[in-house]
């Protein structure tokens, strides 16, 4: 059975609900923490990152965020862990990081990943414009297919919670040239959008953080390294979903997110 | 140093308190910041004449932190045994007894309800004492073994545009607080990864000098699980787990048992210091341990730090127990034997394990990256001891320390005058814009945004219900605890200090049913209690005559309801140089929802459905948010009428699960007007309703009224006879319309408001959200 490794250290804290996201679409997961990959434990309880199909980045406030969102993780496994993750990637298997976890993949260099792993990170989320933490149902439109959203149709929108204070996506100074790149590279993934796919344009709270043009999500150009802003772990269910009483009972819209990668792993 | 205090080490004393006179024996209270009155001193002086020892520092502080108000409940306790503690249930398992209530989720599972204030450190620091208060409650439910599903916040603050001159010396202004509390609770809330789902804001000119923070959590624990806190055989030790212990948060209890005032500013060492990302390993490891079974008891540690958590522990199995304090892991180099004795430092556990399972728990505490350290044992003494460089620094008996002082103080009943009042209604467009843009009634999305309330994935019902970005305040949030179950709990906090401030009987009565209410508004059945009593200094004779009826009322409608309490929290001395805070009985109130995918949420759905009233509207409009608006103290404060609620609640919830019922909302504060503009915000419908069928009220108390008893149910036309079969005490009020407007008509009387105009004025009440 195809095997996902959930990455935490003190700090993660949707590693529960993601591990369960994972066994609902028949992968087995299993919660590591960093030290575990590193070797700086007993040697009964060392892991080898080999051994699974994709490492995921849950969310969370790993080491309390307390410089900035994700920096102390991210200086963690680059110190330890960044050739194991070089191959890893190289290799085709995925890296997935979500909220806390996008945070880290830009602080490695993971993302956007124009040429490879950039040496020092090219991309930030950074504080929301109002400046506040944030927790509300937004609606994402797919835009590009990637190794995990190759079910999910080009144009659909889902809809899926934020719960960030640091989300605004950006290429600081080099906005304009980067987003034309992103653009051009069919890496955004994820933009948030009104209920009807229409854009959101910047405008609070169907884009809650201020991001620049509306990125939610985005991949590396191969598509097997994904990181985004909004929870598909906490809307597997129907009635994970905000609006689910004004309606029939479906389907959470992350679970298609979770089943994209299952039959990704599952066909390599 | 006089001559009552004698050397033994750099850092050690002896106290001789057996030839102190009376005012030496109150200077040394004073002077130590003890809180101990001169009777309570003669008590120690005793003790230690039959000991024939005078006592060293430690000893004398270890007796102030478990004598202290905030410990023992001393005054409040004969109180409560009267009244609240007297409700039994079948569906509690431990109850009142532990730092946290334990009650029968279903025939495997229990889940753990706790509710404290964390008031005074939170009026000095809002922001670090808020935090505090959130760590402290995790760690109440997780020394019961459970893991934390939810967390819930009531708060009260004087009015955040108080003109600086009206500010006493020596306060923090509202506008600061809340700021503070709210950033506290969403920066440590959110870190710790327990949604906070559930919550309250009120505003009143009595919290200017005091504000007041409560926290409640909720957890869930197989029942083979539950671990009680009290040390387990003889021979087990005991290990402390977690942050190393420092000068912050000494006196803490001792400061909370005293009224604020302008000196408090001095005491911010009684203020501890939090540290989330401490806190979360903590929870994992301590749950795995007990997941193996390796615990005999654990207990958190709280008010009182470790002084309290080792005695109690030993006193509540009938043991005595030993501790070494130069193992104690500390924060500062040359704290003194008592400071590391009673200092409240965070993120701390204690364990108690059987020796043949320590290697196998500092194991688990090791891969967590968690500090932790065998720091004593249990013995069969029925006595406490600590050690500290080899020189025995504290031995007390048990009893004497714990079961030490209790009081039946006097106290004072101040009856309230009832009369009607007369005066011609105002503009009513006018009052309604102010009702909906009073801060008290307000959208507080603002700040239920910034907190977390879906982490862990299993927010089924959220705090704001609705269309999305059009949302609306629900009733009651609902948690799903378990995955291979439909059953869920649904979880709200209220209280109306207003009312209990004219009434403390029937304030505290109506606290009671709003929670009910509110409970069965979104399909759950009402199951169990907690309480947090928050009250000014009962050594005031009216002060305490406030809290004895606010504690009858509780009993009164809670016995009738048949709901128990399981858990509490007394916090007295709640006065700042105003005067006292109004009485404040807040509660916590968790219903049992049977299948989480019928429950009702509060807005309007479908433009054509039919909207009923539930319940009769009374001319009870003292303490109401319109008599507040207009300066009106006088009228009929509301009654509660357990046995008729009783009937309406079945009914109620029978329509719920034939599923008639499309959304419900109780009638509470801004009454009538402000049930239903809630429930149209959420829709984004409007409403056509005609009061003419109502009783015979003005049509401004028809609306306004605060009467208990009441709901605003939303149903399809076509089950129109089969809902009015089931629910008998039912008026049909008008229908909903598509048109974003909500007409009102009763007799002549007729009112056009725009539903936008409304919500702007809701919206921006307390805080915009940008």
């Amino acid at each position: 059975m195809p095997k996902a490794c959930i990455l935490i250290m003190e700090g993660t804290n949707c590693e529960e609900e993601t591990k369960t996201a994972f066994e609902e679409v028949g992968i087995e997961a299993e919660l590591v923490h960093l030290k575990q990959l590193t070797g700086d434990v007993p040697k009964k309880k060392k892991r080898n990152l080999f051994d699974y199909q994709i490492m995921m980045l849950p969310g969370g406030w790993s080491a309390g965020d307390y410089i900035r969102a994700g920096a102390i993780f991210a200086a963690r496994i680059k110190s330890k862990l960044m050739r194991d993750i070089e191959e890893f990637v190289a290799n085709g298997y995925l890296v997935g990081g979500i909220c806390n976890g996008f945070q880290i993949l830009l602080e490695l260099g993971l993302l956007p990943g124009f040429e490879g792993i950039s040496e020092e990170p090219i991309a930030a989320l950074t504080t929301n414009l109002n400046a506040r933490f944030q927790c509300r149902p937004v609606y994402v439109k797919h835009i590009n297919k990637c190794a995990f959203t190759e079910k999910i149709d080009k144009g659909e929108v889902l809809q899926i919670p934020v719960a960030h204070a640091e989300g605004r996506f950006t290429f600081g100074e080099n906005d304009e040239k980067f987003l034309e790149r992103l653009i051009d590279n069919k890496q955004i993934v994820f933009r948030y959008c009104h209920s009807d796919g229409k854009e959101a344009e910047g405008e609070f709270p169907w884009n809650p953080n201020g991001s620049l043009y509306d990125i939610a999500g985005i991949s590396n150009p191969e598509g097997n390294v994904l990181g985004m802003m909004p929870h598909p772990e906490r809307v597997m269910e129907g009635i994970n979903k905000a609006e689910w009483t004004r309606n029939k009972i479906d389907e959470g819209d992350g679970r298609v997110f979770f089943e994209s990668i299952a039959e990704y792993i599952k066909r390599r | 140093m006089s001559e009552l205090y004698r050397k033994i080490l750099d850092n050690l004393y002896e106290i001789n308190i057996l030839e102190a006179s009376d005012p030496e024996l109150e200077a040394i209270s004073r002077d130590r910041s003890l809180a101990l009155s001169l009777d309570e001193m003669k008590r120690i002086q005793n003790y230690f004449k039959r000991e024939n020892r005078n006592p060293t520092d430690v000893e004398l502080e270890s007796i102030a932190q478990s004598w202290s108000e905030h410990c023992c409940y001393k005054t409040s306790k004969p109180i409560l045994e009267r009244t609240i503690f007297k409700i039994k249930a079948p569906q509690n398992i431990c109850v009142i007894s532990e730092d946290a209530g334990v009650v029968e989720f279903d025939n495997e599972y229990a889940y753990v309800v706790a509710l404290e204030s964390h008031n005074h450190p939170s009026a000095l620091d809002p922001y670090g004492g808020a935090a505090t208060g959130i760590g402290g409650i995790l760690r109440d439910v997780v020394c019961m073994g459970a893991q934390p599903i939810a967390l819930v916040d009531p708060l009260f603050f004087g009015p955040l545009n108080l003109p600086e001159d009206k500010l006493p010396s020596g306060t923090k202004h509202p506008l600061f607080l809340f700021k503070g509390v709210v950033s506290g609770i969403s920066d440590y809330g959110n870190r710790v990864g327990i949604p906070t789902v559930a919550g309250m804001i009120e505003f009143d000119e009595s919290y200017v000098g005091n504000c007041l923070v409560n926290v409640g959590c909720i957890g869930i624990v197989r029942k083979d699980r539950i671990v009680r806190s009290m040390a387990g055989n003889t021979g087990d030790v005991y290990i402390l787990a977690g942050g190393k212990t420092g000068r912050d948060g000494i006196h803490g209890v001792t400061f909370a048992s005293a009224e604020l005032g302008e000196e408090s500013e001095k005491k911010i060492p009684a203020v501890q210091l939090g540290y989330a990302i401490m806190k979360e390993p903590l929870i994992h490891a301590c749950l795995e341990i007990n997941e193996k079974g390796f615990l005999t008891g654990m207990k958190d540690f709280g008010g009182g730090g470790l002084s309290c958590v080792a005695s109690e522990m030993a006193y509540a199995a009938g043991k005595g127990a030993i501790v070494h304090l130069d193992k104690i892991p500390l924060k500062q180099k040359g704290m003194a034997p008592w400071e590391i004795w009673v200092s409240e430092s965070q993120e701390r556990m204690m364990l108690c394990v059987k020796p043949e399972n320590v290697e196998k728990v500092l194991e688990i505490f090791e891969f967590w990256d968690i500090p932790a350290t065998v720091v004593g044992e249990v013995n069969d003494s029925k006595r406490i001891k600590a050690i500290y460089k080899g020189n025995v620094v504290l031995d007390l008996n048990l009893e004497f320390l714990i079961k030490g002082v209790r009081y039946e103080r006097p106290y004072r009943i101040v009856e309230r005058k009832e009369r009607y009042i007369d005066f011609n209604p105002p503009n009513l467009e006018e009052v309604i814009l102010k009702i909906l843009g009073s801060p008290r009634i307000g959208s507080k999305e603002s700040v239920i945004r910034r907190y977390d309330h879906e982490v862990r994935a299993a927010t089924i019902l959220k705090p704001m219900q609705g269309l999305i970005n059009k949302q609306t305040h629900g009733d009651a949030t609902v948690i799903k605890p378990l995955k291979d179950s439909l059953r869920g709990l649904a979880i709200t906090c209220d209280v109306n200090p207003i009312f209990c401030k004219l009434d403390p009987y029937w304030g505290a009565a109506s606290a009671i049913e709003e929670v009910i209410r509110n409970l069965v508004a979104v399909n759950s059945i009402p199951h169990s209690l907690a309480d947090c009593l928050n009250f000014g200094n009962p050594e005031k004779e009216h002060i305490l005559g406030e809290f004895v009826r606010c504690c009858e009322g509780l009993y009164f409608a809670a016995n009738s309801f048949g709901i128990p309490f399981v858990s509490g929290n007394v916090s007295f001395y709640n006065e700042g140089s105003l005067g006292s805070v109004a009485p404040t009985p807040t509660l916590m109130g968790i219903g049992i929802v049977r299948d989480v995918r019928k429950v009702v949420s509060v807005d309007l759905k479908k433009d054509g459905n039919l909207i009923y009233i539930i319940g009769e509207t009374e001319r009870e409009m003292a303490g109401s948010e319109y008599y507040q608006i207009l300066g009106l103290n006088d009228g009929i404060i509301p009654k509660v009428d357990p046995k008729k609620t009783k009937e309406k609640i079945n009914s109620l919830l029978r329509a719920m699960d034939n599923s008639l019922v499309k959304s419900c909302h109780d009638l509470s504060k801004g009454g009538l007007m402000v049930g239903i503009a809630e429930m149209s915000f959420g829709g984004d419908l409007g409403v056509d309703l005609d009061l003419s069928k109502m009783n015979g009220l003005r049509t401004d108390f028809k609306l306004f009224s605060e009467s208990n008893g009441r709901w605003l149910v939303e149903i399809e036309k076509k089950d129109e006879e089969r809902f009015e079969n089931i629910v008998s005490h039912c008026k049909k009020i008008g229908s909903v319309t598509k048109e974003r407007e909500i007409r009102i008509r009763d007799g002549e009387m007729e009112l056009n408001l725009s539903l936008d105009e409304l919500r702007e004025k809701w919206n921006s009440a307390v805080e915009r959200e940008v």
